[in-house]
């Protein structure tokens, strides 16, 4: 009745099996970790050592945002390319070696991560084997070489992965000239684009300064510079995980809803502005820095709000999609159409709640955008507030629910507990809904983020309601969150043992009401869109960097690696003396 | 299992989304008035303020 | 390019919206003059912070009437100064700086937020109209014991505001029947006049007297008691002025080894006249009285 894609392409099928394999086992550890942090943070139970908190901290962030999302990412980007184009990648061996890369390289990352749990230790390429350094690894705040070599190795996985797909589109174009790029594959194309250019801040940074630097090769390095070429990447990265959740909500979201896509020429424009307009603006991330001239931050801010149309637009389109379905089940009225939807199906629920939430998240991104309202709420718990609406709900309520919908087609297995399945994507929009509103609203009085013990010796002006309300909002939603993960994760793996069953679910997705036959060629002009995306790069950062570096030098002055290895030392030291350990 | 519900098909010319311009006036609507109250309330409400070097009234 | 009309209007409501958010933000800029943490402050490197005359001296200056200038510190896991101390009705512009990782520097509560960047100095503009005490805190991690790092903001009501300073000069021990001369230095760190009350205990006997300060200098004030009137033995005296109090003890016996008096000046040290408590009966040993 079906087609199936582990049927048609079960080597590709398998690739993405271990890619989401992957995925599925940092989500696990990332989310255990956050339920720790959720019960820390508000001081209702903690069995660890505060300093061990930011180990977890790092471990949640880069495990949840680096392994989860992009594994995830890699994973439904080759069935993508594969499924839409119907072609094979030609090397087997490059599809395997970019997953190999990026598996050592969070391995290595991980290793190195997990070691600061370790009482002491052990020396590792002459430093203890610890990288406390969150997500983000400001310098002078030093991990372990490790840390700063993983993720070259996985960077390097990743940028295999976009030649693997370019590889394949360049074969399927020879053979189909004049064709249409089909839309995932046009998405997956642009999508890769914009990792590269946007990965190059990061990779500059690891390469030329960092690693060079944890090996004493370089003495200094300078902390503005490495932090402005993080966000150079930083804010490109957001929208890498938010794209695959496009992809599905798509490609996806409007056949489950009983209908077709309304615009794949407007899907076109969006991945293309994504492509033009997500990494000019990443010192929006800075507004707060000294060192960056207020025009420049003026700039980044035009150019981020800017990056809203692309989302505005995706709202209408996708909505108008579901719409579309809604009304061919036969839905009516004004509002009405919305019961027509497929409620019921956890993968539809899933993906249209993800939605939901991301279009308040989108609000508060706006807030984050508006360079002087960012005095509120910079490195409040409103920022985590925002990444949790987005990338932990948008996107990974999102991946949930596609995989309810792709695991199926690559194991050929049915879906066990459907029921299950739509409670835990429920159970994840409450959980989710409880502990970001706290922390919106928690952070819009000043308690900062990225603490193991926000509670001081003043007192918030909390405004309504109290502070044990809203930890207790952040417990209870953390708590929601890990239940959801495990309900997800014991679905997937009961699907995967479900061998002797007939998936219900049908791959096939149904043309664009409006197809790419409306919209001019000139949308598929890859090389066009990277050339004007590399002008508005240069100019959007040639000068910002080049002030940071004409400021500060391109190794800084005198300013000392701070490596967060020995807890204890550091710890008794830097509260006794109140200086650092060099 | 996702195409079983569908009862008729509409194509591009018939179809008129009326209902997701009706969601997005309302998400336009939400959008401002959010705005506006984090940014004149919750923003400007809560000084003291970053301000350039103005005399002092 | 065939685009629904439906979409055609959102994507104009969406450019009204992206243009109305950018006009608000410009509207706060140029209209309300919220200024933007910038490149105006030159750098200062860590190891220079010692010699650098901003920094190698944490503190809150005076720099014009209700003008206020502080230079903050942040290290792991400390603010400098701490507590900051600023009068109500001013305008105060903070320098921070770090001296070894990336800090925050946020008074919750408010919108004053800010990195403190090594290597680099942020400065921001803030009009204090209420007193007020706020928390400072660290918002970015800086190592194991970040959460701990916390200082804390004072702004007193304009009359309580003073950056007065005491110095005390008295002699520890005096022989009976001679005068005892007590001078207290104040100084005044404020630019402006600065108008105070002097409050001298010395045993049973207490003065008071007005003092007037000129703006970043100091004056001397001389008391002058007989020893005879307290009679033999210890002596405890005491000497305030605003929030300054310094305190020690006298000996009066009949021994003739007097400390000389040196009269105080703005810079000298500030001396501690308080005995050594290990040995309180040095006075008190030798002749007894006839």
């Amino acid at each position: 009745m079906t087609r199936l894609f582990v049927d048609e392409y079960p080597g590709q099928a398998r690739l993405v099996r271990a890619a989401f394999l992957n995925s599925f086992v940092a989500l696990a550890i990332g989310a255990t970790f956050g339920l720790i942090q959720a019960f820390h943070r508000t001081d209702i139970y903690r069995f660890l050592p505060s300093p061990d908190y930011y180990t977890v901290l790092t471990g949640h962030g880069v495990f949840l945002v680096i392994s989860f999302v992009i594994f995830f990412l890699v994973g439904l980007f080759h069935w993508a390319i594969t499924d839409s184009l119907g072609q094979r990648p030609s090397r087997a061996w490059l599809s395997w070696g970019w997953y190999g890369l990026m598996s050592l390289g969070t391995l290595i990352i991980a290793a190195s991560i997990l070691g600061g749990f370790m009482e002491e230790p052990p020396e590792v390429l002459g430093a203890p084997l610890s990288a406390d350094v969150l997500f983000t690894f400001y310098a002078p705040l030093q991990a372990n070489p490790l840390f700063y070599l993983g993720l070259i190795v996985f960077f390097a996985g990743t940028w295999l992965a976009g030649a693997d797909w370019f590889r394949t589109w360049l074969t399927w174009k020879g053979e189909h000239p004049g064709k249409r790029i089909p839309l995932p594959a046009f998405m997956v194309l642009t999508t890769m684009i914009m990792w590269y250019l946007g990965s190059i801040g990061v990779i500059v940074s690891l390469v030329a300064f960092l690693v060079p630097w944890s090996f004493e090769v370089i003495p200094g390095v300078n902390p503005l510079l490495t932090r402005t070429l993080f966000w150079f990447f930083g804010h490109m990265v957001v929208y890498f995980w938010v794209l695959p959740a496009y992809l599905l909500w798509y490609n996806v979201l409007p056949t489950l809803s009983g209908g077709r896509l309304f615009s794949d020429p407007l899907a076109r424009v969006v991945f293309i502005l994504f492509v033009l307009l997500s990494t000019p603006v990443g010192i929006h991330h800075q507004y707060m820095d000294p060192g960056i001239a207020e025009g420049f931050k003026f700039v980044a801010m035009t150019n981020t709000m800017f990056l809203l149309l692309p989302s505005l637009l995706t709202a209408f389109t996708v909505v108008a999609s579901m719409e579309h379905g809604a009304r061919q089940r036969g839905g009516a009225g004004t509002f009405g159409w919305i019961r027509a939807l497929p409620w019921k199906d956890p993968a539809f629920t899933g993906m249209a709640l993800a939605g939901a939430v991301f279009a308040f998240g989108g609000f508060t991104g706006i807030v984050n955008a508006g360079m002087n309202i960012n005095y509120l709420v910079h490195n409040t718990l409103w920022i985590p507030g925002h990444i949790h609406t987005q990338v932990g709900t948008a996107t990974a309520l999102s991946l949930m629910a596609g995989s309810y919908w792709l695991v199926p087609q690559l194991t050929g297995n049915r879906l066990v507990g459907r029921r299950i399945a739509l409670f835990q994507v429920v159970t994840w929009f409450l959980g989710i809904v409880f502990m970001t509103n706290a922390m919106y609203r928690s952070g819009l009085f000043g308690v900062p983020r990225r603490t193991a013990e926000p509670q001081y010796s003043f007192e918030y002006d909390v405004g309504i309601g109290s502070m044990g309300e809203l930890n207790a909002q952040i417990a209870l939603g953390g708590t929601l969150l890990f239940v959801a993960t495990v309900l997800f994760l014991g679905v997937m793996l009961l699907t995967v043992l479900n061998r002797d069953s007939e998936p219900l679910v049908d791959g096939t997705i149904p043309p664009a009401l409006s197809g790419p036959e409306d919209s001019p060629r000139i949308l598929d002009n890859l090389k066009l869109w990277a050339a004007i995306a590399i002008v508005l790069l240069v100019l959007a950062y040639a000068l910002p960097l080049a002030s940071v570096i004409q400021g500060g030098g391109l190794h800084g002055q005198d300013i000392r690696p701070y490596p967060v290895v020995l807890v204890d030392a550091v710890q008794h030291a830097g509260t006794i003396l109140g200086v650092p350990i060099h | 299992m996702s195409r079983s519900g569908v009862a008729r098909t509409i194509d591009h010319d018939e179809f008129d989304p009326i209902g997701t311009l009706a969601l997005v006036v309302l998400y336009f609507v939400v959008l401002t008035v959010m705005w506006l109250f984090t940014y004149f309330v919750e923003f400007l409400g809560h000084g003291p303020t970053v301000v350039g070097l103005l005399p002092l009234g | 390019m065939r685009i629904h009309t439906y979409e055609k209007l959102w994507l104009a409501g969406s450019f009204v919206l992206i243009v109305g958010f950018i006009v608000t933000v410009t509207y706060g800029s140029v209209g309300l003059g919220i200024d933007m943490i910038g490149e105006e402050a030159d750098g200062v490197s860590p190891d220079e912070i010692s010699s650098d005359e901003r920094f190698s001296e944490p503190r809150v200056e005076q720099v014009g009437e209700n003008e206020y200038e502080v230079y903050v510190v942040a290290m792991t896991f400390i603010f400098q100064p701490d507590p900051i101390e600023v009068p109500a009705n001013s305008e105060v512009t903070f320098y921070v700086t770090s001296r070894d990782v990336i800090h925050g520097f946020e008074v919750p509560g408010t919108n004053i937020n800010s990195m403190a960047i090594p290597g680099q100095v942020a400065e921001l503009t803030v009009e204090f109209d209420e007193p007020g005490t706020y928390g400072v805190i660290c918002n970015e991690y800086c190592g194991p014991q970040h959460h701990t790092m916390e200082g804390s903001l004072v702004v007193t009501p304009e009359w309580e505001f003073s950056q007065t300073e005491l110095e005390v000069d008295a002699p520890e021990s005096v022989a009976q029947g001679d005068e005892i001369d007590l001078t207290a230095t104040v100084s005044n760190g404020l630019l402006e006049t600065h108008e105070s009350t002097v409050n001298v205990t010395i045993g049973s006997q207490t003065t008071e007297q007005s003092i007037t300060v000129d703006g970043e200098s100091s004056e001397n004030v001389s008391v002058t008691v007989d020893s005879d009137e307290l009679g033999p033995g210890e002596h405890d005296w005491t000497v305030s002025v605003d929030d300054q109090e310094e305190s020690g003890t006298i000996t009066v016996g009949n021994e003739t080894d007097t400390t000389e008096s040196v009269p105080a000046s703005v810079g000298t040290e500030t001396v501690s006249v308080t005995m050594n408590p290990a040995d309180p009966t040095r006075a008190s040993r030798g002749v007894g009285y006839p």
